[in-house]
């Protein structure tokens, strides 16, 4: 390894410190918009669950195994042990 | 004035209130376009289908060739809602666990009851028909449930467009946010299925969306007849579809009584037929009409339905 290519990792390792730096410090944030988002989401997509209609509900049954995962993560985040809707019992 | 130009367009809508013709008019015009050498899908929408009556077969859900480049077919919004949930169910089988796809079941069949789906389901067959196999057939002709039902049908992609709209920028804001650091934002778009089917669905809607709001392609033609809520239902109609973007292509009056017989119920009968024919001329002045003479005998079968068609292209 000559000292061009020893410069490029040490350079790398520098970004990764100052990029981990950074996320570090917003990341409490950021994960916190990630989950408002994503409940936003959840409701859009769930909404005829708790009686509002839905004109999308149709193509919406495609989507529902990959959001499932989320709503597990939703009501647990939300301080409730087991799945509030009887229609969707993750657990 | 005749529907010849109609011959030319890719989807005709026929609707109007319940009883006026709708089925003998969209028959009867579907029949005079295929014998003038357009390949011609008659597709009736409406629950109470009367299509099989009037061409004496049965036609059902699957379709079926009654005439030389002629097919019809009956959607059955009940049966298409199944069928689609079926196959979302066979889809979802081949790509995820046992556990996660009993779960998804559940709640696809709770979903599967919900109000309104039979008519989005009925839709989504019209976006397959209109859309996706527009390469097989040069017109389709839509025989139409009663007006209020159709166009009710008519507006629902705004509102279903609309609705994925938001999950696809709510989609696309939470992917922006929980991406990894060595993933660009298109890369995070691609790979994510749950943006990628919502997407599919919207470009569906916004072709439909193109193709029945351009005049040179779609048309809805009103049928009524000579009576007083009949007139005041096709106004409404009228209206409204304005607001859809669906451009209306003609008018047709409908069981009019035929010139120079005589007897006093027929001189009664005719002199207020006159009243409503000139009413409707004056508030419809803007469209395209054609007169349809009652016939002696029900429309019912080829012959009697040549007898239509006559009138309505020339």
């Amino acid at each position: 390894m000559n000292w061009r290519e020893q410069l490029a990792v040490y350079r790398q390792h520098f970004a990764d410190v100052m990029i981990g730096a950074t996320l570090g410090r917003y990341e409490h944030e950021l994960r916190q918009q990630t989950a408002e988002l994503n409940d936003l989401f959840l409701l859009l997509c769930f909404m005829e669950a708790t009686g509002l209609p839905n004109p999308a509900t149709l193509y919406l049954l495609e989507v529902y195994p990959y959001v499932l995962d989320q709503f597990h993560q939703w009501h647990r985040r939300m301080g409730i042990d087991h799945s509030p809707l009887g229609s969707l019992p993750c657990c | 004035m005749l529907l010849n130009a109609l011959v030319e367009q890719q989807v005709v809508f026929f609707g109007g209130k319940g009883g006026v013709g709708k089925t003998t008019c969209s028959s009867a015009f579907a029949l005079a376009a295929s014998q003038r050498g357009k390949r011609v899908l008659l597709v009736s929408t409406d629950p109470a289908h009367s299509t099989s009556d009037i061409f004496q077969k049965r036609i059902g859900t699957s379709e079926r060739e009654l005439q030389p480049r002629l097919t019809a077919l009956e959607i059955d919004g009940e049966e298409e809602a199944a069928r689609y949930i079926a196959d979302v169910k066979a889809d979802i089988q081949k790509m995820f666990s046992p556990g996660v796809i009993s779960q998804a079941n559940r709640q696809i069949e709770m979903a599967a009851a919900s109000p309104g789906l039979v008519e989005v389901a009925l839709l989504d067959k019209m976006i397959d028909l209109i859309v996706d196999r527009s390469g097989t057939s040069d017109l389709i002709v839509f025989d139409t449930a009663p007006t209020g039902h159709t166009l009710q049908l008519l507006r629902m992609p705004d509102a279903i467009s609309a609705w994925i709209l938001a999950l696809v920028r709510h989609r696309r804001a939470l992917l922006e946010i929980d991406r990894g650091v060595e993933q660009s934002r298109a890369e995070a778009a691609a790979a994510d299925p749950v943006l990628a089917a919502l997407e599919r669905r919207h470009e569906r809607l916004t072709e439909l969306r193109r193709i029945v709001t351009d005049r040179s392609r779609t048309s809805f033609v009103l049928v009524a007849i000579p009576e007083r809520l009949v007139i005041e239902e096709t106004a409404r109609a009228a209206e409204q579809l304005g607001d859809t973007g669906i451009s209306v292509g003609g008018l047709i009056v409908n069981r009019v009584l035929p010139d120079g017989l005589e007897g006093e119920f027929y001189r009664s009968r005719k002199a207020q037929e006159l009243v409503y024919l000139e009413e409707i001329g004056r508030r419809f002045s803007r469209l395209a009409r054609v007169v349809v003479q009652q016939l002696p005998r029900d429309v019912c079968g080829l012959e009697s339905l040549s007898h239509v068609s006559a009138q309505l292209v020339g």
